[in-house]
């Protein structure tokens, strides 16, 4: 069974003055340990998408469906907590509280869903080490790169045990390599942890590291690609792909 | 963990912060101090009253006090005596004899309030014998000695040493008068008391007034202020011709100003917090406009409404409190030097306090009870001033916010 669902999701922004139609009758599918980008043109609908499923937005038409559970039409309480135990967030930007250290931010989460002290410190040591932050636990978002504030706010999406993560343009401030390391991270948790993955991006180079992508128009879905499963050549060749960019 | 996001969100801009913290600090510190100044006043005043003059618990003739005729006196007086003799609660009394009449010197006369009081009786219960300023206590040798306020000495242009002659009804409605000799001035903190109020021994009162002991006044002293009302009720329920009261019955300038003063910090307080609210409003709407978007994001992520909501309202109440708590502090540390050493009210204005009846020197007195209120109203403007914000911020839209 799909873990997302989303019905005939349509969304009109300013219905009354100048309709803008964000998202024209979408329906997808998202099954568990799947790493998938949404790619378009500026303007395409890839947020209004995102914040659909993230329960950030409600659509005019249609619906979501998480896990069997309808979110479209939740009261706003329960929305929230519902977005606490089952959706990881990562954003352009602005994702860390800043008077928090790395630690801090990804403790946070953990605290806001009651979790036993012990456990949450042991994993988000655990989590900042994998992301290769072993060193940053106690500096501040101000004191890290903007690549490595990005591994936090995975580590932080990660730390809440979410069904799966949304990630809207997570490389989108972040030069070519600190771009690529993040996909690296994101990779690795999806590969060893099977972490279900949704990210959009204008990025050819991320685009060739998802194994489904889905290319939005004008709020329509106009293709949605599944590659096989990684096998030893497509690695390599995406590796390839990397070298030749750089 | 909320405590530790609003103590630190504080500290972001430590200027802005720290400017509102001052503004509150310096407000409490007026706004303590003025009150502690005005409770010295009050409590000044009331000492003075009760122990100069009032006493705690008074008794008359039902009608003395409104008719003030001389035959109004208290009938009983032997057995309230022996009553008062025996009551533990009762420190000492005094009994006087009073009336009405003029004073006349070779240049003018005045109408005046004659008291006639037992010397040593009075001297053991009040402190009035402490004003004396020129010349002796009524033990004299002389016959007929008589005290004056300095003030109608002025008036009537006589000193110590000097014969005046007071001129009354007696008991039978006979205009009476008698010549007596000054023997001293006194001078309270009242100018008008001063004018209006002579003192005679209670017994050559008696001689003039009535040829027998007539008193008029029971005034007494009881152990401690609060057994007054106890004292009150037991004399009027065992005596019937009398009326016993309390100094809060008694005086309506006492009534007056110790309800009053009960309720001052609150009436500055709301005036200086009021001014206060704003600032705090503003640095709280700078504080939440500025970080929209980590609200925003917050909210996505998880964190309940109502979890942003105590959040931000803890900042302003940490704030406030911080700015607050060293106000108090320092008011406090103001206090406890100025309130040995008092404050000496003459340059700025003490003499026309006088007038009143009020002390030069101010000894501010903060009750603990006016710490106590000043928190509260502290934390409750800080919530009230923090409302508004926190619903602005709880009104954001994540879905919004976070795009971009
Ligand atoms: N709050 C809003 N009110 C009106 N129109 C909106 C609003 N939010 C988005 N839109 C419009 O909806 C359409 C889809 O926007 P969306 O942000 O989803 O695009 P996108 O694919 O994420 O674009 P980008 O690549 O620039 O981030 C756009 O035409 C946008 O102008
Ligand atoms: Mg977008």
């Amino acid at each position: 069974m799909a873990i997302i669902t989303t019905q005939n999701l349509s969304k009109i922004y300013n219905p009354d003055t100048i309709p803008v139609h964000a998202l024209r009758d979408v329906s997808l599918e998202f099954e568990e340990g799947e790493f998938t980008t949404v790619r378009g043109p500026s303007g395409s609908g890839k947020t209004t998408l995102l914040n659909m499923i993230g329960g950030l937005d409600i659509p005019n038409e249609g619906f979501v469906e998480i896990d069997g559970t309808r979110i479209t039409g939740m009261k706003d309480r329960e929305l929230i907590n519902f977005r606490l135990n089952n959706i990881g967030f990562v954003f352009q930007a602005y994702n860390l509280i800043p008077v928090f250290t790395a630690y801090e931010n990804v403790s946070f989460i953990m605290l806001l869903q009651k979790r036993e002290k012990s456990e949450m410190k042991e994993r988000a040591e655990e989590l900042l080490t994998a992301m290769g932050l072993s060193k940053k636990f106690d500096s501040r978002p101000k004191q890290l790169s903007g690549g490595e504030q990005q591994r936090v706010a995975v580590a932080r999406a990660l730390a809440s045990r979410p069904k799966f993560i949304l990630a809207d343009e997570p490389t989108a401030n972040l030069d070519t390599d600190s771009a690529m390391n993040l996909l690296d991270m994101m990779e690795k948790m999806n590969k060893e942890e099977n972490v279900t993955f949704i990210f959009s991006t204008h990025d050819q180079r991320v685009i060739d590291r998802a194994r489904r992508v889905i290319t939005m128009v004008d709020g329509a879905i106009d293709k949605d690609e599944r590659k096989s499963p990684p096998s030893k050549g497509e690695s390599e060749l995406s590796e390839q792909g990397d070298d030749s960019l750089s | 963990m909320l405590l530790s996001i609003s103590w630190r969100n504080i500290w972001r801009h430590p200027a802005r912060s720290g400017v509102l913290m001052m503004a509150i600090i310096a407000g409490l510190w007026a706004g303590i101090l003025v009150t502690a100044l005005t409770n010295g006043w009050i409590h000044q005043r009331f000492v003075n009253m009760i122990q100069e003059e009032i006493t705690h618990v008074q008794i008359h003739h039902p009608e003395f006090l409104t008719e003030r005729e001389p035959w109004m006196y208290i009938q009983n007086k032997d057995e309230i005596f022996r009553f008062l003799e025996r009551d533990e609660r009762v420190l000492s009394w005094s009994a006087r004899t009073l009336t009405d009449g003029m004073i006349q010197s070779p240049l003018t006369t005045s109408g005046v309030q004659i008291r006639g009081v037992q010397i040593d009786r009075e001297r053991a219960t009040t402190t009035f014998h402490e004003n004396l300023t020129t010349g002796d206590y009524l033990d004299s040798e002389l016959r007929n000695p008589v005290l004056l306020g300095e003030r109608l000495a002025d008036k009537l242009n006589v000193e110590v040493g000097n014969r005046i002659v007071l001129t009354f009804q007696d008991l039978e409605n006979e205009i009476t008068s008698g010549s007596f000799t000054i023997t001293g001035l006194f001078r309270t903190a009242s100018n008008p008391y001063d004018e209006r109020n002579v003192f005679v021994r209670s017994d050559d009162l008696q001689d003039l007034l009535a040829g027998e002991v007539v008193f008029h006044e029971i005034a007494i002293l009881v152990d401690r202020e609060e057994l007054s009302d106890s004292v009150r009720t037991d004399l009027n329920y065992q005596f019937d011709q009398i009326i016993a009261e309390t100094w809060y019955e008694l005086s309506p300038e006492l009534r007056y100003i110790t309800d009053a003063g009960g309720n001052l910090i609150v009436y500055i307080m709301a005036v200086i917090l009021l001014a206060l609210a704003f600032g705090i409003l503003n640095t709280m709407l700078m504080a939440i406009f500025e970080r929209m978007r980590e609200l925003g994001m917050l909210l996505a992520i998880g964190m309940s409404k109502l979890r942003v909501f105590v959040m931000i309202m803890m900042e302003s109440v940490i704030l406030t409190m911080t700015g607050a708590g060293g106000g108090l502090l320092l008011a406090w540390l103001t206090l406890g030097y100025l309130g040995e050493k008092g404050i000496d009210m003459t340059s700025m204005g003490g003499d026309s306090m006088a007038e009143f009846g009020y002390d030069a020197v101010v000894y501010p007195i903060a009750y603990t009870n006016d710490y106590v209120t000043t928190i509260i109203l502290v934390v409750v403007t800080a919530l009230l001033a923090a409302i508004y914000p926190a619903i602005k911020a709880l009104r954001l839209n994540p879905g919004e916010v976070v795009r971009e």
